[in-house]
Order: structure tokens, then C-alpha cells, then sequence
């Protein structure tokens, strides 16, 4: 769904009346109420002469245990998670044929993919069925048509109107009779309309629904969109985590076939209800913060209800509500203590907490009603999944989780065979699939790629390689002066009295070390201020002037108020290249010379240093970077990033935020900024770029249309405002970190991690995209991640494999990390700055500061 | 069919078993025709029900939505100590089968007007004189109401072989009830318009059922294990998770011993060091680098506290627990230089601190039992405390293979710099 159409349902939600999760659907019996449909259903009314309003939501309903899928008929836009529906590589001519490169070493891989080998001729029939009488409701249409298993067989799915059968019926068109309970007469007829090949998208959604009852079978819990086995837990108890192991599926058409991508998966839940949580915070931080604090804690999180099995996302607390507040339900008035009684037998026992409110999304209400309201959630009987960002930022409980999260190469792919061994060797599952006529490889995917050879790093004066396999040159650029580097004359460093040792020894560390990096600076005015946030303020205010080149702030604890406060008034108020120094990281001397390296460079790169470089064969060139971040507080503002290339090397920067406003899309207002990269690249290099290559980072699932078909015109928009004459080459690249693809080397009869500059571009490939995946980073223990980039628009006419090596010496450029990144360089300096801006800032930043990479 | 009641009437029906069962607490109930297990999934909600079963003739039925009685995903994070286990039989209820004997509930909602006369008298034999359970409740269409529905004469459905008045209706029950030694008493769902209620009866009619012999008699009846015949076919059973299962208990345990232990630590460092846990807040890191290189300033103080605090135990009666927490060195402290060090925590001061403890483990003794036999939990020699590692330690351990980073057998790739090429021309 676009941004706009997320901000119209989130206006529609507000002031509906309120209800309990569930109770809307209070008519029907079953147990799982239907989830609401998602987004705009193409084809209503489709069905000319089908009665009654059902053929409004002509869409294919099957129930898969708790949650159930609904297909768009004939692969209309439903919410397109696998963003199946967008097409783009036919429109770029010279990669019509070929999307392949040709450079590297060709190297084995295994990918955690399963080829399905479906029947032979697998078609899926589609058919009208039509009830004469007509029939309203849903229900007795299913049951009478039902009635006939002799004809229809057991495998099947039915809408209310349209049938999906494996086989075809002997004729086209087939009368059946039934009878009503009340003795009605009713004649059936079921008429062929359709055969779907195994490639139409609905077959492959078909795929997928069967797929998820088969992990049904094999009694996994769904929750969100994977499923989990719950049987076999993983304890961190400090921390009352609970975590599940289970699997990311998804059948889809890939480059060569139709197949399986499944990935182990890890569910973070928590065996603690939201209620317990609150009352333990209100314990740590007092009743006076505990509504501010709880806000921010439980906001964005994800909870599971106790009754439903359902996950709703916290959207806002009601502090005026408690479980003796009323909803309407049918035509009477009922306490949501007395609900939860009556329809679950749960009792609440504390009257007095305050309900959380989740704005369901989309909700679509009875057949043309109105939309049901927010639903109203009782924290007692809510459970938190996932991690808080707190919990995030404590290294000790990431460290935690990770020990028993991470799976080496070998132990992932172990998993995964395992999995697919469990669905062939279970014989209720066997015996479904058996039903559909599907069936799995046993292996995994055997695929070729191909290492790209390492790059070349250019410091100054010097030049050397680094070592391949570990993408990391820390060690290599240690004495080499950097290429640039500004003149620090005028500078202060911030410190409390109970910090200024340490203070004083970064001081001379600093001295020591920027010497034989090139980067020559003054003493620093050495400023001391109360362990409190106004006595920092004031310190800053008092001394930074317009002369002040750099700020270094020494703070006592990594406690985020005060990080904030110095960015806000270094970023805004007065604008200036700021450094924070948490006292802790500088208190141990055996380390003290390391990281004072790396907090001289990261001062460098701040001020408009040059650290390092990698040849780029294109000339007047323009790389362009884009990130979101997503405000979960703050009205729920979302902050996008652009950051554009000045010069050949890659190694200057202009950098510039948007805070996007209600119901506008993120885009619009990057616009104004990729004009204002534009002038900049003009003033800096004297011309404009004649090519400009942007990579988007930040889309999720589903969202990819709009990127094609909304932001790509933006793009070209914003470079026609230049001067009509001005058509420089521009290419789109959305780039995608959170994907479920995982590859695996064989090196030496060991399964191991591909190394970094390993490319994929064939067989996990979607065909109707321009796409490929590049490993660029080096990972010290777990499973690597590859990064997947699409060119959605590419009119530079370069080849694949430049377009590939290019991004992959993009990965080399990111200055805070001396090695090589998952992701071009602009991008993750677009997430650092859109972050910054999100986490501390919350406005845009100075404009002084626009060609600095102050946000590091 | 059903516009006329509000709520509708199979929902009123199903709310009356429902009610039966707060009112009875039977811990074991039968459904038999339980269809898409619709009735079955509200029972299970009750859970003073300990065993569930449902029983259908048609196993296609049962199996679409079998899968929606499985524990959901919270059962499993907070299992509580009541048990349940749901059976799914295909069968008929013409037919025995010794696992449905001995309920304390058997249902039957609108079942008999689908059975032939016959095969009535068998459901009376089987439910009645074989599976004797203690409570029956039978529910079935009232055939004096049906004139009220704006339709034609004739059945309610097409699959109904009679309907019965309630003349009929009673006479059936007051015979089962002499034959088999149950009383009944008559009642339904689904009133009539005013006025009408004498005369039409309700639109469901429904029997309540009960053993007049007493628990213990019904149970003696089970004697003759020899002839157990077993004609259902199980199609699906599930247990709940429930602290009675002695390894759900025993991770329940060891997880709260643990939380608390790791709490009493921790409260305990902040006040000695008389500073708030610096993890609890957020860190944005200021580079990549320095996130990893985090030491702790805190534990060097500790080291020149430790000798002070060891012998700490002063057991003064209204002092805070958490002094009596108290650092202990590893065992390998007099072979090894290296101090491994840990905090240790009193069982007892445990115990009285976290009374789910008291409510899962029984007794002090109980819970050290449990503890000892788990490879999660470290406790003292003599079993008293618990010990756990103090983890700023690893944190520091940790830092130091950062750079040992080492080629693992790959295949070095060439990588000198390429002739240059020209890019620009291939366009």
C-alpha cells in the first residue's frame, strides 16, 4: 500500500466508534473471526448477473487453521507482499535478453530454495457458480454446493461464486440440485470459465495457501505472517523472552521455476502480559513519567491477544478507558470485562488498567457498511512479541538472543533439510499435498555465482588491497594519511568532573593519533559542565560561536536525553559538527589508542574529510541514496534521507532531510531535495551529472509499485526542473536488505558463507525484474545476508556487470566502517542521517551543514 | 432460518450447554455431532474441562476446522496448571467405544432427528446403558413450533427422519430414564411470541439428563476392561500446555528462578554502585567501532569492593534481601589465576521474594530438588544459592578476539587490480 493510502485509512479509522477485537464479527459462529480484507479489491462487480451483494467481495476465501488468505481473483492487487504484480524489466530493452554479469570467478553455491515439482499440466479450473434461486448468504451457498462431493471431489475452494477445482468437471457446464432446510429447491449450475497454467499468479497464491495448512498440520503456531513451533522452546529467562524457532515460507515464480524460499525464522515473544510489563515500568520510572515512558515503550510494539490468537500493533493507549468501559455490540451495550467473561470465560482481574488501542488496518466492515473502529485491547490479556528499542540497544540481551538465534552456514542448513524432510516424512502432510498434487524437491538449490575480485583502496598518497575474505582493511589503512582532511583549529571538548581524566587522555590520545592520519588540530578548549541536561545546555550555548569547528562531547552515560539534547542544539539551533563520547568507551587505556583512531576519523569525516577511495570508471557521475525511517512516535511521522554524491571518488556528500507531513508521500518532499543535490553537484563540479544512479533503500513488501510507478516520474520531475535541455542517464535501484534468500559456499567440503563480492543474478532471480543479489559484507559468526538490488529503471544502457561492480564498490565507501558494507555507501549514510533525525533530532537539520557527513 | 431469535438459535443452544457447564463443572465432556467442532470450540475456554472429545460421523466435517482447536500461541508462553486434552473422533453414536465412557457430560445438540427410529433406540443403548456418563443434555426440534415459521409444511431440514412434539419427546426421555436409571427434566431455547409459549412450547426442546446412581456406581460399571471395543477412529488430540507436565513445569520454574535471581543481582549492583543501570537506556551509537568496545567502569570499582562485601552476610532480621546477596569466587579460584567470579543468591531470599515460586515448586527443598537436576541453573555445593555470572566479565572476555579474525580455508581470490576498462564506451 502507498504512504498516501496507509495515512487515508489511518484517517478513516479515527472517531469510528470503538468496539473489542472480534466483537464486530460477533455474527459469526466460528471462532477465528474473518480477517478483514486488505486493500482495494480489483473486480467488483465483476460478476455480471451473480445476485446479491457478495459479488462485491468477489474474492476466494480458504481457510488455513486460524488465518485465513484471500486471494484477488485472477491476481488482482490484494496485498501484494511479493510485489508479484509489478513487471519492469520488459520496459529496459538491453536487458531483455540477459540480465547476467560476466566478471569474478564462478563459485558453487547452494540457496535455501526447493524447487516445486508440481503434477505435469498442473491447471487449476475456475469456474462460476450459480444459484437459482439466488442464494444471500455465503454459508448455505457453500453448503449446498457442498452437497455435492460425488461430482466436485474433496479437494476444492469456493467464494460464494467462484469454485477452484484441480480437475476439470466432464462438461463445461454442469446442473446440480439441492435442497435448503427450509425444502427450497435450488439449481446449481457451475460453468468452466477459466484454466489457470501453473505460473498464473493465483495458482501460485493457491501454492501458498495449501502450503501454510501443511504447517498447520505439522502443529506450528502462526503468528504474523510466519509460523513457529511453539513445543520446543528457547528461555532467556533474565529477560523473560521466550523464543520460538520457525520458518519464513513463500512459493513463488523465480528466474528458472516455481519454487519454495523458506528461511529459519525466530520469534522473540515475551511470557510476561503487556500488564505486568506496564506495572513493572511504572515501578522503575514512577507514576509521574510512567505515562510518557510507557508510551514510548509499547507504541509500534506487536501484541498477541490471549483469546484469538490475532496480533494487533499497538497504536496508542487510552488512558481514559479501563475493561468497565462499554462497546455497542449487536444492539446492546456491554462492558468489555463482561465480553471477555461471557465470550471467553477469561476473567480480568484488574479493573483498573487502561486498554490499548490498535487501529486495524483497513478493516473492511459488513458489505458496504462503514468500517469498524479502532479495537480496544485489554493489556492483561495482551502478550508482547518482539524487542522494545530499548531492548535492542542492550547489548547484553542482544547478545543473548543471538547465541541462540544465530545459526552458523552449516547449522541453517541443516535446519532447512530437516524441514523439508519433516513435510515428506509426515503423512498427514504428504497426504495433503498428495490431494493437490504437489510436491517438493528434497534438495536444495544448486546454483552458480560469481566472486567479483576485490577492490583496490586508494588513501592519499597510497594505495593497497585489503584481505577478501575478511572485507575489512582497519589494519592495511593504519599510517596511511587520509586523503583530505580538514584543519582543526578552533574546537571544544565537553566534560563532567567526574570524567575529566578521561577527558584530559582522549585529549592527547586525539593529538597522537591524527598525526600520521593527516588531520592537524589544535588543543581543544576544554570546557567542564554539571552532570545534569540544562548545565550542558548552557555550556554549549555559551561557548560554541560562529569560529567553532568541532564539538566533542564527553557524556558520563549512554542515557539518550542528553545525546539528544547536544545533536538537537548542534544539528538546529546552532549548527555545527558534533561529536558524542560515551565515558565509559574511553575509560579503559589498553583500548584508548583504538578508539581514539576511530573517533579521529569519525571527526574527519564529520568536518568534510576524505578518508579513502575506489576507482570509479564512470565520469560526471551522481549516486543518489534514500532511506526512510519510520517515526513509531511523533504522530507517526516518517523522515526520509537523500544523500547525493559531489565528486569523482565518492567521497564527498550532500546530505538532506525531509520530515514528511500527514498524507503526503515521502517522495515529494525528497524532490526538493534531489533538486537542491543537484545545484550542489553544479556548484561543485561545475556541471551537472550526466548520469544518476539512485538507490532506494527503505521500501517494504508490497510497496514496490509505488516506487515504479509514483517515484520514479518524481524523479525525472525533480531533473526537468534543472532546464529542459538537461537529460542526463538515470537509473533506479531499489535495494532491499530484509529478505529471506540465503546462500551457501561449499569450500573444502565445509558449507560455509559465500565470501563478500559473491554474485547472484540467475535462478533465485524473479523474471520480470532487472534484479540480482550481491554479498558484500563479511560476517564474523552466523549466516551472511545478502543484499538484493532491482533496477526498476535504467535508461544508462550499462551493462549488468558494470551495474553490479559498480554497487558492489559502492559497499566500499562507507567511512565509519573502515570495510565493506551490505549496502552502497549513500544508503546507509541516508539511514544513519534519517535516523538521527527520527531518534534525537526530530527537525531538519542546518543547512550549513547540508555538504557535511555530520550525522555519522 | 433462524431471524426470528436474536441471538440466533444454534448460538442460543450452544449457550445453554455452556452454562451447563459453569453451573456443573464437569471435567469431562462429549459432543457428539459435533460437525465443524463449532460447540467445542467455545468449550474450550472452560477450563475446568479437563478432557474434550467430539464425535461426528462424517471425519471431512471434523477435519476443516480441527485444526482451530489447537492451543493458541499464548497458551504456551504462560501455561497455567489446568489441564486439557481435546480428542477428535470420526464414529457413530450407534456404535461403542470404550475411551467415551465415564463422562461427566455428554451432549447431543440436534443429533437424534438425523438418526432413523432404530437407530434412536441404539444412540438410548449406547449413550444410556454403555457410556453411562452423569449428565446428558439432548437437544431436538419442537414440532408443535414449527407452524410458526412462515414456510411450508414438512421438516426443518431435508435430512430429518421426524420431528418430534414434546408429548413425543418426553415419552422417549421418560423410557431411557426408567431403562437406564437417569432423571430428566425438560426445558428449551428459543421462545415463542407472546402468548404462545403454552401452547407451541419452545422451538428447540431440550432434556437435561442426569445418573441417578451416583458417581462411584457409574465408574464400577467399568469392570470388564476385557470386551473394550474401539470402533471411533481418532482423527486428531492435542494436549494443552499445563504446568503438569513435570518439563513445562520444571522451565517454568527454572525461567523464574532465574528472572528473580537476575534481578535481586541487579538491583543489587545499582545500589551499590549507587547508579542506574546504564543498559536500561537507549544508546545510539555514535560509530559502528566504539558499539563494540564497551568495558565497564563499574566493575573495577567492584573489584576493591569485593573484599569488603564478601563476608556480608550480616542476617540482620528487617535488613533489605539484597544484602544478602553476596560475591563468591569460582571454585577455580585456588588452581586458576583467572577469577571466574559469581554473584550468588540465597534460595531463601528467592523464595520470599517471588511467591509464584512457593505456588510452583511446593517447598524450599522441593524447588532446590528441581534445581539441582538442571544443567540451566548453577547452585552453591552445598545447594543453598544460586550462582550466577557476572556478566560485564564475559562482556570484557569478548572484546577480546575482536581481532582475531583468520582465514578459515578459503580459496584467497585474486585480486589484483584489473586493466582498466572502459565503462563508459559499452554504452
Amino acid at each position: 500500500m502507498t504512504g498516501r493510502a496507509r495515512a487515508r485509512s489511518r484517517g478513516r479509522a479515527r472517531g469510528q466508534e470503538t468496539s473489542a477485537p472480534g466483537a464486530s464479527q460477533a455474527r459469526e459462529p466460528a471462532p477465528a473471526a474473518p480477517p478483514p480484507a486488505e486493500g482495494e479489491l480489483v473486480g467488483r462487480g465483476r460478476q455480471k448477473g451473480a445476485p446479491g451483494p457478495y459479488s462485491a467481495e468477489a474474492i476466494l476465501q480458504i481457510s488455513g487453521g486460524f488465518q485465513q488468505v484471500k486471494l484477488g481473483e485472477r491476481g488482482g492487487r490484494r496485498r501484494d507482499f511479493h510485489d508479484a504484480g509489478v513487471n519492469t524489466r520488459q520496459a529496459m530493452e538491453h536487458v531483455k535478453d540477459s540480465k547476467s554479469g560476466t566478471s569474478g570467478a564462478a563459485i558453487q553455491l547452494t540457496a535455501n530454495f526447493f524447487r516445486i515439482v508440481s503434477r505435469p499440466q498442473w491447471v487449476l479450473y475456475q469456474y462460476h457458480v450459480d444459484f437459482k434461486p439466488p442464494m444471500e448468504a455465503r454459508r448455505l451457498r457453500s453448503a449446498l454446493l457442498f452437497h455435492h462431493e460425488e461430482v466436485l471431489g474433496s479437494a476444492r475452494s469456493f467464494d460464494g461464486a467462484l469454485l477452484f477445482l484441480p480437475h476439470r468437471l466432464h462438461n463445461k457446464e454442469t446442473v446440480l440440485h439441492s435442497e435448503t432446510r427450509n425444502g427450497e429447491k435450488v439449481q446449481i449450475t457451475v460453468t468452466l470459465t477459466n484454466e489457470l497454467p501453473p505460473t498464473s499468479p493465483v495458482c501460485i497464491q493457491f501454492y501458498n495457501i495449501i502450503f501454510r495448512r501443511i504447517l498447520r498440520i505439522l502443529d506450528m503456531q502462526q503468528i504474523g505472517r510466519n509460523y513457529y513451533n511453539p513445543k520446543d522452546p528457547l528461555n532467556i529467562p533474565q529477560h523473560r523472552l521466550t523464543i520460538w524457532p520457525g520458518y519464513t515460507t513463500t512459493i513463488l515464480r523465480y528466474e528458472s521455476s516455481i519454487m519454495l524460499c523458506t528461511d529459519v525464522s525466530h520469534k522473540v515473544l515475551r511470557s510476561e502480559t503487556v500488564l505486568d510489563f506496564m506495572a513493572n515500568l511504572r515501578q522503575k520510572c514512577g507514576n509521574q513519567r510512567f505515562p510518557e515512558i510507557c508510551a514510548k515503550e509499547l507504541v509500534g510494539l506487536i501484541v498477541l491477544t490471549k483469546y484469538n490468537n490475532k496480533t494487533y500493533r499497538i497504536d496508542d493507549i487510552a488512558w481514559d478507558h479501563t475493561p468497565n468501559n462499554t462497546f455497542t455490540r449487536g444492539d446492546k451495550d456491554i462492558s468489555f470485562k463482561n465480553y471477555y467473561k461471557t465470550q471467553y470465560n477469561l476473567d480480568i482481574t484488574d479493573g483498573n488498567q487502561v486498554l490499548l488501542v490498535s487501529h486495524v488496518k483497513k478493516a473492511m466492515g459488513p458489505a458496504g457498511g462503514p468500517p469498524p473502529g479502532p479495537a480496544m485491547l485489554i493489556p492483561e490479556l495482551c502478550y508482547l512479541t518482539g524487542l522494545t528499542d530499548k531492548m535492542r540497544a542492550d547489548y547484553n540481551i542482544m547478545k543473548d538472543l543471538s547465541t541462540h538465534t544465530k545459526l552458523e552456514p552449516e547449522q541453517r542448513e541443516v535446519r532447512l533439510n530437516r524441514f523439508v524432510s519433516n513435510i515428506h516424512t509426515n503423512t498427514d502432510a504428504q497426504a495433503e499435498l498428495d490431494k493437490w498434487g504437489l510436491n517438493f524437491d528434497k534438495q536444495l538449490l544448486h546454483l552458480t555465482g560469481r566472486v567479483l575480485p576485490a577492490e583496490r583502496i586508494f588513501q592519499g598518497p597510497k594505495s593497497y588491497d585489503y584481505n577478501p575474505r575478511a572485507a575489512d582493511w582497519s589494519k592495511e589503512m593504519r599510517g596511511v594519511p587520509l586523503i583530505s582532511s580538514p584543519q582543526l583549529e578552533s574546537w571544544l571538548m565537553l566534560y563532567t568532573r567526574r570524567n575529566s581524566n578521561e577527558a584530559q587522555s582522549l585529549l592527547q590520545t586525539l593529538n597522537r593519533v591524527s598525526g600520521p592520519l593527516g588531520f592537524r588540530m589544535q588543543r581543544a578548549v576544554m570546557i567542564e559542565y554539571e552532570d545534569h541536561q540544562e548545565s550542558l545546555l548552557r555550556a554549549l550555548q555559551q561557548n560554541v560561536g560562529p569560529q567553532t569547528q568541532m564539538v566533542v562531547v564527553v557524556l558520563p552515560s549512554n542515557r539518550k536525553d542528553k545525546y539528544d539534547s547536544v545533536k538537537k542544539y548542534l544539528c538546529v539551533d546552532s549548527p555545527v559538527p558534533s561529536q558524542c563520547v560515551v565515558s565509559r568507551t574511553i575509560s579503559k587505556p589498553q583500548t584508548l589508542m583504538t578508539v581514539a583512531t576511530k573517533i579521529a576519523l569519525q571527526m574527519a569525516c564529520k568536518m568534510g574529510g576524505e578518508l579513502w577511495s575506489v576507482e570509479i570508471p564512470l565520469k560526471q557521475l551522481m549516486i543518489v541514496g534514500i532511506d526512510c525511517y519510520h517515526d513509531t512516535l511523533a504522530g507517526k511521522r516518517s523522515i526520509g534521507a537523500l544523500v547525493a554524491s559531489l565528486n569523482q571518488g565518492m567521497s564527498r556528500w550532500f546530505s538532506k532531510c525531509v520530515l514528511q507531513h500527514k498524507g503526503q508521500e515521502i517522495m515529494d518532499g525528497l524532490k526538493m531535495a534531489l533538486s537542491a543535490a543537484l545545484k550542489a553537484y553544479l556548484k561543485f563540479n561545475n556541471c551537472l551529472p550526466s548520469r544518476i544512479i539512485v538507490y532506494r533503500d527503505g521500501v517494504g513488501d508490497g510497496q514496490l509499485h509505488s516506487v515504479v510507478n509514483y517515484e520514479v516520474s518524481q524523479i525525472m520531475d525533480s531533473i526537468k526542473s534543472m532546464g529542459h535541455d538537461y537529460v542526463p542517464k538515470l537509473s533506479v535501484v531499489v535495494v532491499k536488505k530484509r529478505i529471506s534468500s540465503r546462500f551457501f559456499a561449499h569450500i573444502n567440503g565445509k558449507v560455509t558463507n559465500p565470501p563478500p563480492g559473491t554474485i547472484v543474478d540467475s535462478e533465485v532471480t524473479r523474471p520480470e525484474w532487472y534484479d540480482f543479489y550481491i554479498v558484500s559484507q563479511a560476517v564474523r559468526s552466523g549466516s551472511v545476508s545478502p543484499t538484493h538490488y532491482n533496477v526498476v529503471y535504467d535508461t544508462s544502457g550499462l551493462k549488468p556487470d558494470h551495474m553490479q561492480r559498480l554497487t558492489y564498490k559502492l559497499c566500499h565507501m562507507y567511512f565509519n566502517w573502515q570495510g565493506i558494507i551490505r549496502v552502497p555507501a549513500p544508503c546507509q549514510y541516508a539511514h544513519k542521517l534519517a535516523f538521527l533525525v527520527g531518534q534525537s533530532i526530530h527537525r531538519e537539520p542546518g543547512v550549513k551543514l547540508d555538504d557535511l557527513l555530520f550525522y555519522l | 432460518m433462524d431471524p426470528i431469535f436474536s441471538p440466533p438459535l444454534h448460538r442460543q443452544r450452544h449457550q445453554f450447554v455452556i452454562d451447563f457447564v459453569k453451573r456443573n463443572k464437569p471435567k469431562k465432556v462429549v459432543d457428539l455431532g459435533c460437525s465443524e467442532c463449532s460447540l467445542l470450540q467455545k468449550l474450550k475456554f472452560h477450563r475446568e474441562i479437563e478432557l474434550l472429545v467430539g464425535v461426528d460421523i462424517d471425519g471431512a466435517n471434523i477435519k476443516k476446522k480441527m485444526h482451530g482447536l489447537a492451543p493458541m500461541s499464548t497458551d504456551y508462553l504462560q501455561p497455567s496448571y489446568d489441564q486439557l486434552r481435546i480428542e477428535l473422533y470420526q464414529g457413530s453414536v450407534t456404535q461403542e467405544d470404550a475411551r467415551l465412557r465415564g463422562f461427566d457430560l455428554v451432549t447431543s445438540i440436534e443429533l437424534i432427528e438425523h438418526l432413523t427410529l432404530a437407530d434412536v433406540e441404539r444412540f438410548s443403548e449406547v449413550v444410556f446403558g454403555y457410556m453411562t456418563p452423569v449428565a446428558v443434555i439432548v437437544s431436538t426440534p419442537n414440532s408443535e413450533f414449527n407452524p410458526l415459521f412462515p414456510r411450508p409444511a414438512g421438516f426443518r431440514h431435508s435430512d430429518h427422519k421426524f420431528e418430534w412434539t414434546r408429548a413425543e419427546f418426553k415419552s422417549w426421555a421418560l423410557k431411557v430414564c426408567l431403562e437406564y436409571g437417569y432423571e430428566v427434566e425438560f426445558t428449551g431455547v428459543g421462545q415463542a411470541p407472546r402468548g404462545q409459549q403454552e401452547r407451541v412450547g419452545f422451538c428447540s426442546q431440550i432434556g437435561v439428563f442426569r445418573w441417578l446412581g451416583g458417581r462411584q456406581h457409574c465408574n464400577m460399571l467399568f469392570g470388564d476392561d476385557a470386551e473394550d471395543v474401539f470402533s471411533y477412529t481418532l482423527l486428531y488430540s492435542i494436549n494443552y500446555p499445563s504446568l503438569h507436565d513435570n518439563n513445562i513445569l520444571q522451565r517454568v520454574l527454572v525461567s523464574e528462578v532465574l528472572y528473580w535471581a537476575e534481578k535481586l543481582k541487579r538491583n543489587w549492583i545499582e545500589e551499590k554502585t549507587g547508579e542506574r543501570d546504564d543498559t536500561s537506556t537507549l544508546c545510539p551509537a555514535e560509530g559502528e567501532g566504539e558499539e563494540c568496545l564497551r568495558t565497564s567502569e563499574r566493575h573495577m570499582e567492584m573489584e576493591d569492593r569485593q573484599t569488603a562485601e564478601c563476608g556480608a552476610e550480616t542476617k540482620n532480621p528487617g535488613e533489605r534481601q539484597e544484602s544478602e546477596l553476596f560475591w563468591t569466587n569460582g571454585k577455580g579460584q585456588q588452581e586458576s589465576c583467572k577469577l571466574r567470579r559469581c554473584v550468588s543468591v540465597p534460595l531463601a531470599v528467592l523464595w520470599s521474594c517471588c511467591p509464584k515460586l512457593s505456588v510452583l515448586s511446593g517447598s524450599l527443598s522441593n524447588l532446590r530438588h528441581v534445581l539441582m537436576d538442571n544443567p540451566e541453573v548453577k547452585l552453591s555445593q552445598d545447594g543453598s544459592a544460586v550462582l550466577l555470572n557476572d556478566q560485564e566479565r564475559d562482556l570484557e572476555e569478548e572484546e577480546e578476539d575482536r581481532d582475531d579474525l583468520e582465514d578459515s580455508g578459503y580459496a584467497v581470490c585474486s585480486h589484483s587490480a584489473e586493466p582498466e576498462e572502459d565503462w563508459e564506451r559499452n554504452v
